[in-house]
């Protein structure tokens, strides 16, 4: 039975990623800061900052040393905000960055050790169309994201003679909690401008998402974004 | 917990790097020795091999003393004479670490 570390997977696209892995058989160990309360018999919750390195050090140590490897790690977790940059408190883009790119970051170093030692792995990093259209009023979100596209490459290269993949996929709008908090005008304004006038709805994010480890392509660094724009 | 000893180090990387050797095809790495340069222009090992080395030493570590360490720690990467350079160095790093008071 394959292992996944999930983050994130309290609620939302990470639940669902979650939900679709074990559905399929996997083995899911979730990581997530607030309380996990929904079950299943081969869901493992951890209660994980992943922007505290020594937390996530000891949470995937207990991975190993109750699944004994891992396979995929899917870096989920994330936090948005939408402000004009130059009314972006410091505090907001340094909180962003330490979730979203640092939080990748930690976990990405401590499974990838893991990983290398199995010579085999596939990481796959969340980003969002947000950092090709360079997103009006969300600098700070869109920054932390660039980062882990970044962070994504460099990965690839260097643990792909290990036989670790690492590959990014970057989503637009998708209906969950992060979402909510914006404006539907902005939404739909955004949907057009990535071809995807209906949105996105979470069973599609899941499936765009699963072609990584459903249809693991042989390459590694790759950044794909769910839908079309110029 | 009694202090992992130092020629217990040394015989870790050293049986780690042999094994390594076979995976790498590169046999020299059987007949390291303390000396045994881990980077540069003189080391049989890349960057990579370094890094793959670093990884399964410290699952290594775990198995022999129960106790997850990470070798490229702050101190290490600080150090004026990098812990990485030779065998010998890795290995007074490795004693230091593991017998370090858990934090």
């Amino acid at each position: 039975m394959p292992i996944a570390i999930v983050t994130g997977s309290s609620r939302g696209l990470g639940r669902a990623l979650a939900e679709a892995l074990l559905a399929e058989g996997w083995t899911v160990h979730g990581f997530a800061r607030s309380a996990q309360t929904w079950t299943h018999p081969h869901f493992h919750p951890h209660a994980v900052d992943v922007g505290d390195e020594a937390v996530v050090t000891a949470a995937v140590a207990a991975v190993l040393a109750a699944s004994g490897r891992v396979d995929l790690l899917i870096n989920n977790a994330g936090a948005a905000s939408m402000n004009a940059l130059l009314l972006t408190p410091a505090a907001t883009a340094a909180a962003l960055m330490r979730v979203n790119y640092l939080g990748a970051w930690h976990c990405l170093q401590a499974v990838g050790k893991a990983m290398v030692r199995q010579r085999a792995g596939l990481v796959v990093n969340l980003t969002t169309v947000a950092v090709p259209l360079a997103l009006s009023g969300e600098a700070a979100y869109v920054a932390s994201k660039a980062a882990v596209e970044a962070l994504t490459k460099v990965a690839a290269a260097e643990l792909q003679p290990q036989g670790v993949r690492v590959h990014a996929v970057g989503l637009g709008p998708v209906a969950t909690d992060l979402t909510r908090a914006v404006g539907a005008d902005k939404l739909a304004a955004l949907n057009q401008r990535i071809g995807r006038p209906h949105g996105t709805s979470l069973a599609e994010a899941v499936d765009f998402i699963a072609q990584a480890w459903r249809s693991p392509a042989a390459d590694t660094g790759s950044i794909r974004y769910l839908g079309s724009f110029s | 917990m009694a202090s992992f000893p130092r020629d217990a180090a040394v015989r870790l990387v050293l049986t780690r790097l042999a094994l390594l050797g076979q995976e790498l095809g590169k046999p020299a790495l059987a007949q390291a020795d303390e000396q045994t340069r881990l980077f540069g222009e003189a080391s049989p090992l890349d960057s990579i091999g370094l890094v793959t080395l670093m990884a399964d030493l410290e699952e290594d570590l775990y198995k022999a003393t129960g106790r997850r360490v990470t070798i490229a720690d702050e101190r290490a990467m600080s150090r004026l004479t990098s812990p990485f350079r030779r065998v010998g160095l890795l290995a007074d790093h490795i004693v230091e670490i593991v017998n370090a008071p858990a934090p």
